[in-house]
Order: structure tokens, then C-alpha cells, then sequence
């Protein structure tokens, strides 16, 4: 009998216990250890910042599917890692604290034979001074509640704005090494739109303020990709939404200090300048969780397990952007010092970024970090679930699943807009997720045709199927395994 | 505001008949992207 433990229910947390759940026979123990009590589906928060979906509208409660589906769940945060055990414990184990119910404070010893580090990021706002969801005029889409609370504010503005109010509304990136580009580029447009549907936009003046050095960078390096008959610049299809939708940019921008209604940024150039709002949406830097690990004499080895996130197996030797290569990237998500630990999803440290690195002229780093989005997450997670699968049932340590974000397509359907008649989406796919400049020399590391993008009303109903498709599948109805990650 | 889109090529993209085709094409594409597989790097090359 084995025992596998799961840190973290999020995409690639849920994705892996219930693969797990589905192909392992009862005798083996499938845990999830998660302080959140639901289950959201993340990329339809964006819905839920323009008040066009409720919070219950994306989530579900994680308990009782669990507990129908002989998953053993504990609602409880990891806290450190004792690969080892320690002088009482001879099997491994994570320590994890309960955050709710009666154990409520209170410590575990959770045993594991396997172990999936599926944590996700910290969403780290204390790296920005003065950025806290709520505060300052400044909101966030990145939970449900941030997201709920973002429309709350967006709402009280538009109503101003229908008294006559002229307003400034700043959407982008809050940290010179922020990520997520893309979502920010969701809620963007969609603010767009609802400010058209409730008939003030032209009261308002949209800006988006990005640490990209290009627009439609997205932390991918930007794409160039087939467009129609045409072969397209992703920073040429997102200039040309932008203008066409009146939105102003600031690139190049590290924002290190919030203040009331005022973002302070550093620019490429080393100048530092300020931007002014009445509501903004700016993504927080993301970071480890700061977990300790110990071994079994009690010794800190935190950096054998960790480099921010998880080390697994990439190549983390230092080197300069024109050596980068997909080679680097990991391709089983195992950590190098422990077999039994995985890291799926964003909780795996990158080898490094995938955009050229640029410092400004004071020498600070203003790159967009590498994203990990929804369908990577699924993937790695799932060949984590398979090859754990196979140790198992074979009692060896080979690893035949394999992928590595060098090797892996993505789709990005981000929203540019709700409504069933109305509503629009921007359709982008990559292969691979990061360029392989060897094998696609002339068209900037990507497979043109599986790398292109596509805009209009399609588009939004492919995000709404994929919002129903998805949460089928989490709640794991009848064939869930059938759709794909 | 500058019109970077013509009236005509938004007419194509709103069109919720030309769409609906759009859909099914879309659709198809993606899953070809992405079930046509993953794999490791280092051996291949
Ligand atoms: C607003 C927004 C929109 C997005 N839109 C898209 C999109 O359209 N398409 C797309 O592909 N991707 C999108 N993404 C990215 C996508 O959401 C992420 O790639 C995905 O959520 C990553 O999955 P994950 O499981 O690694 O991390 P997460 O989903 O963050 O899950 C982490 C889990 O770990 C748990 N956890 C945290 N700390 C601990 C601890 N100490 N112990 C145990 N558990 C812990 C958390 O509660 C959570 O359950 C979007 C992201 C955001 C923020």
C-alpha cells in the first residue's frame, strides 16, 4: 500500500488526486492537504472582476466531492518538509498546520511514500510597497474574493462616473518582475467592454502599465504567429486592439511603491515617474511559500528542496539569455536530492525566465517572470500522477512520462469581452510554450499554424465552454477524463 | 481611440453565423495543439 500525499487543490493539485483517485486501486491512499475549502476555476475570475459571474458561479466545495470520491482531504497548510523524517518518524513527512474546523491551529505529521508539491505561487504583495488588495484604490482579480472585491470598487467608479465623474483606470503589473501578463490583458479588455455597456467610457482614460518591453510579451518572449492568411507579431495584434480600443500603455515599467490612487514605477531608461488612478488592477509579484525542510538530524536543507519554489529537473546553471535553451526547462517535475517528491503546475522553480532579461539604467531587473498557465499546470500535474502510477505498480523509479514546457502546446483564450452576442476573445495557441530557437530558427522558436492567434465573438464563447468543460471536470462528473488538460 | 479594425473585419468577427463556424474550427484546432502531445526535450535532440 502507498500513500500519496497532494500539497495544494488548485489546477494542478485537483488535476493530479483525481488521476490518481481514478487509476490506483483503493488499497493506495490518495491525501490532499489545501487551506482552501473550494475549489475555484482562477481564469474565470476575470468574470467575476466585471461583476458578470458570481463567486459561486466558479467554485465548489472541495469536502464533500473528496469524501464521495475516497480522497482523504485535510483542510490545512504545509508548513515544512521533512524528506527524511526526523529522529521519532522513520517514513517522510510534511508538516501541515489545520486552518479550519476543530483541529484549528493545530499540527500534523502528514506521512507520504510520494509527494505532490502542487502549492502554486504566493501571491507576494508585500514585495510592492503599498500594493494590498483593497487598499490604496488598488485591486487584484488573482482569487475570488480579491476579484469580487475588485468589482465592488469598478461598480462604485462606474456609478461616479455616470454622475459626471472623468476617471483613470491603470490595469497591468504591480512588480518589476511580475508575471501574469495575461490575465491583467483579460481584465483590461473586459473593463473596456463593461464600461461601454454601462455607457461611460468616455469618461473614463484606460492605461495599461507593464514591466513587458514589448507589448504582447505575456513573459513568453511575445510570439510571432499566423494571424489569418498573414503571419503577425503578437506585439503588433495587441497594439492594434489597444489603439482600437482607446488604451494607453506605459512599457518597461518596474512599479515599486503604491500610494493613494498614485503607482510609482522605475522606468527601462532608469527614470522614475508616477501614474495616477481612481481604480487599478495591478498582478503582484509571485513567489515560493518560504518552506523550510529538514533532515533527519533536524539539519536545515531547505536549499536541497527549494530555490524560491521547488528545484526539480532543470538545468539551474547560470547563464546568459543567447545560451538559453529548451533543454533547461524540466521534463518530470521530480526533485534532483528526493524521487519521491514532484513539483507540477507553478510550484516548480524555473530554470530561468523565458523573455530577455533587461535591467534599467540603476540596475534593476525589469523582465517579466516565466507563467505557468492553466493547461501546463493540468499537463505536468497529470505526467506527475502517471509516472507516480507506474513507480508504483512496477516498484521502480523509471519515469517514462515526460514534459517539458519545450515540448508542450498551450491555448490562451483570453476574454476580450462578455456577452453571448456581444462578447469577444482573443484565441491565442503556442507550440512549443517556450521557443525553441534551434528548431524553429525563422520564426522566433514557435511552429507557425500551431502558433497563432484570432480574435472575435468565437472567442468568448471557447473561454465559456471551457469555464463549463472545466469545473465538469473538476467536480468529476460522468467521463471527466475524457476532456483533456 | 483609432479605428484599427475596418467595419468590414469586424462585421466577420461579430457575425455570430460566420462565428459559430469559427467555434467548431477553433475548437478542433485546439485540441489538435493540444492533445497532439508532450514530451521531454533532451533526448530528441
Ligand atoms: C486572474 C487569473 C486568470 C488566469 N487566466 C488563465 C487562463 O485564462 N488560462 C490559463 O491557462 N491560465 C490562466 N491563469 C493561470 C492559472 O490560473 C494558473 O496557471 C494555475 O492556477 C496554476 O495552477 P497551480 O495548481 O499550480 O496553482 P494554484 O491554482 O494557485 O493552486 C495552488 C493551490 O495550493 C494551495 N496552497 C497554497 N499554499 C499552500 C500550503 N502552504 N499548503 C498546502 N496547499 C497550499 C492553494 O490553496 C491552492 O489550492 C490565470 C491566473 C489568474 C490569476
Amino acid at each position: 500500500m502507498s500513500r500519496i500525499v497532494i500539497l495544494g487543490a488548485g489546477i494542478a493539485g485537483h488535476v493530479a488526486a483525481s488521476h490518481l483517485r481514478r487509476k490506483l486501486p483503493k488499497e493506495h491512499e490518495v491525501v490532499v492537504v489545501s487551506p482552501n475549502s473550494n475549489y475555484q476555476w482562477i481564469p474565470s475570475n476575470i468574470w467575476v472582476g466585471i461583476g458578470r459571474m458570481k463567486p459561486k458561479d466558479i467554485l465548489f466545495p472541495l469536502a464533500p466531492l473528496y469524501a464521495k470520491k475516497h480522497i482523504d482531504y485535510k483542510q490545512a497548510k504545509a508548513i515544512s518538509f521533512y524528506p527524511e523524517g526526523d529522529a521519532e518518524e522513520v517514513k517522510p513527512y510534511v508538516l501541515a498546520e489545520y486552518v479550519a474546523g476543530a483541529n484549528k491551529g493545530t499540527t500534523e505529521k502528514v506521512m507520504y511514500d510520494y509527494l505532490i508539491n502542487a502549492t502554486g505561487p504566493k501571491l507576494n504583495f508585500e514585495a510592492t510597497e503599498g500594493l494590498s488588495p483593497g487598499k490604496n484604490k488598488t485591486h487584484s482579480v488573482c482569487t475570488y474574493t480579491h476579484a469580487d472585491e475588485a468589482w465592488n470598487a469598478l461598480n462604485d467608479l462606474i456609478q461616479q462616473m455616470k454622475q459626471g465623474k472623468k476617471a483613470k483606470i491603470l490595469i497591468g503589473t504591480g512588480h518589476p518582475k511580475a508575471t501574469c501578463q495575461g490575465a491583467a490583458f483579460e481584465y483590461i479588455l473586459n473593463v473596456e467592454q463593461e464600461l461601454r455597456r454601462h455607457k461611460v467610457r468616455d469618461m473614463a482614460q484606460i492605461t495599461w502599465i507593464s514591466n513587458e518591453y514589448h507589448l504582447g510579451d505575456f513573459g513568453m518572449d511575445g510570439m510571432l504567429m499566423s494571424y489569418g492568411s498573414n503571419i503577425m507579431k503578437s506585439s503588433e495584434m495587441v497594439e492594434m486592439i489597444f489603439e482600437d480600443r482607446g488604451i494607453s500603455w506605459i512599457l518597461g515599467a518596474g512599479v515599486n511603491k503604491i500610494e493613494d490612487g498614485v503607482a510609482q514605477y522605475e522606468t527601462l531608461e532608469g527614470d522614475y515617474k508616477t501614474e495616477s488612478y481612481d481604480f487599478a488592477m495591478l498582478i503582484p509579484s509571485f513567489s515560493g511559500h518560504g518552506f523550510k525542510a529538514y533532515n533527519k538530524g533536524g539539519e536545515d536543507i531547505t536549499n536541497k528542496l527549494f530555490k524560491g519554489f521547488m528545484i526539480v529537473d532543470a538545468d539551474y546553471t547560470p547563464k546568459p539569455y543567447e545560451e538559453w535553451s529548451v533543454q533547461d526547462w524540466p521534463e518530470t517535475y521530480q526533485n534532483p536530492s528526493y524521487p519521491n517528491i514532484f513539483a507540477p503546475g507553478i510550484a516548480f522553480a524555473p530554470p530561468h525566465g523565458i523573455s530577455k532579461p533587461r535591467q534599467s539604467k540603476n540596475g534593476t531587473d525589469i523582465t517579466p517572470a516565466p507563467p505557468r498557465t492553466g493547461m501546463p499546470s493540468g499537463i505536468t500535474a497529470k505526467l506527475v500522477a502517471d509516472n507516480i502510477i507506474e513507480m508504483i505498480k512496477h516498484s521502480n523509479n523509471e519515469l517514462h512520462h515526460k514534459g517539458s514546457m519545450g515540448n508542450m502546446g498551450a491555448a490562451c483564450i483570453a476574454s476580450a469581452g462578455f456577452g453571448m452576442t456581444k462578447g469577444s476573445g482573443v484565441s491565442i495557441t503556442t507550440y512549443p510554450i517556450v521557443p525553441d530557437y534551434n528548431k524553429y530558427p525563422d520564426t522566433q522558436g514557435r511552429k507557425l499554424g500551431k502558433t497563432f492567434g484570432t480574435i472575435g465573438l468565437a472567442g468568448h464563447w471557447l473561454k465559456l465552454a471551457l469555464h463549463h468543460a472545466f469545473i465538469y471536470k473538476a467536480k468529476m462528473k460522468p467521463f471527466w477524463w475524457l476532456i483533456p488538460e | 481611440m483609432t479605428r484599427r479594425i475596418s467595419k468590414y473585419k469586424r462585421f466577420l468577427m461579430m457575425n455570430p453565423i460566420i462565428q459559430f463556424f469559427k467555434f467548431i474550427y477553433l475548437s478542433i484546432k485546439i485540441m489538435i495543439v493540444v492533445a497532439g502531445g508532450h514530451g521531454g526535450t533532451r533526448e530528441i535532440n
